[in-house]
């Protein structure tokens, strides 16, 4: 009865996650906090669905199945979140002004720069690799 | 589980959650670009599946496994096309239209920045060139190459082998006569620094 009722809740849980997600989809006014919010159902909220699974049925096939989907979860949620992001810096779906720091234009410039001095190397004829 | 509790977790987790794909269904509606629709259409399939997973908790069926493991793999693939369709019809060259792959690479991996530099900083990756996977013809703007031209010069750089790299190299060397000394440095200095 105990493992009934924690199992209950933790799929309730998932669902008031879920309903997070969506609230912060439909509040959020920026694609960057979009994101933010969108990846809490699909971590955390899958996370504790399948732990209700585990309690409920605690068998070890349940048990590796379940280990199999959250560490894919896990690995692939990060990647395709980066690749919205990036898709997202690109096309310029971001407000500046939410922003606080963009470390990302930091590392741009830094690299242009990089680029700059090298190509200034290269017409002096004063590169090392040059010959 | 007995059969109070078992209403009570049915009833109000199929609410929520038929109000997170509710709400998320306003945002692909509404959404101002296709990414918002694309994280939406996230959440929609994150509902899903905490939803069958739900199911599989209250009814025991865990035969269903296996469809919560093909729901992820969806999600993944669908957003990782997505975005590199974005990304990558955003960032296309003016000679991205010649018809090569490796437009691809060249204008994918690195940010073009806004301004007026972008053909420069497109001729200044010699990384991409050196290994192969650029193609030379999308330079400089002004100096595309029509389509029927890269393919000969394709077909012409397939059978070289080993001496492709000094082909292509030469071959950058004549198309921007504005910078002589660029072909012959691009080897050494694209391993520097980088």
């Amino acid at each position: 009865m105990v493992l009934d009722i924690v199992s209950a809740v933790l799929i309730l849980l998932g669902g008031v996650l879920s309903l997070a997600a969506g609230v912060g989809l439909l509040r959020f006014s920026d694609l960057l906090s979009r994101m933010h919010a969108s990846a809490k159902p699909q971590v955390l909220g899958l996370i504790l669905v399948a732990i209700a699974i585990a309690i409920q049925f605690p068998t070890w096939a349940t048990m590796t199945t379940l280990a199999i989907i959250i560490s894919f979860q896990l690995v692939t949620i990060p990647v395709a979140t980066h690749m919205v992001g990036r898709a997202g810096y690109r096309t310029k779906h971001l407000r500046r002004s939410m922003l606080y720091r963009d470390e990302l234009a930091e590392a741009v410039e830094r690299a242009e720069a990089r680029e700059i001095a090298r190509e200034r190397r290269r017409e002096h004829g004063t590169d090392e690799n040059d010959n | 589980m007995s059969v109070v509790l078992l209403d009570i977790t049915v009833v109000a987790t199929s609410l929520l959650l038929a109000a997170s794909v509710g709400l998320a269904l306003y945002r692909v509606v509404r959404g101002p670009s296709i990414l918002d629709r694309m994280i939406a259409t996230d959440v929609v399939l994150a509902s899903m599946m905490c939803g069958l997973g739900g199911f599989m908790a209250l009814t025991g069926r865990t035969d269903l496994l296996p469809v919560l493991i093909v729901l992820a793999m969806l999600g993944f693939v669908g957003s990782v096309s997505v975005s590199r369709y974005v990304s990558k019809s955003d960032s296309m060259t003016p000679g991205a239209e010649a018809g090569s792959l490796s437009d691809f690479t060249a204008s994918d991996w690195h940010m073009n920045s806004e301004d007026d530099d972008t053909a420069e900083s497109n001729a200044q990756w010699p990384d991409d060139v050196a290994r192969g996977i650029a193609d030379v013809s999308d330079g400089p703007p002004g100096t595309t190459v029509p389509p029927e031209a890269d393919e000969a010069h394709q077909e012409s750089t397939q059978p070289a082998g080993a001496d492709d790299h000094d082909e292509k190299l030469t071959f950058d060397l004549g198309e921007k006569p504005a910078a002589p000394g660029r072909g012959r440095d691009e080897t050494g200095g694209g391993r520097d620094g980088s």
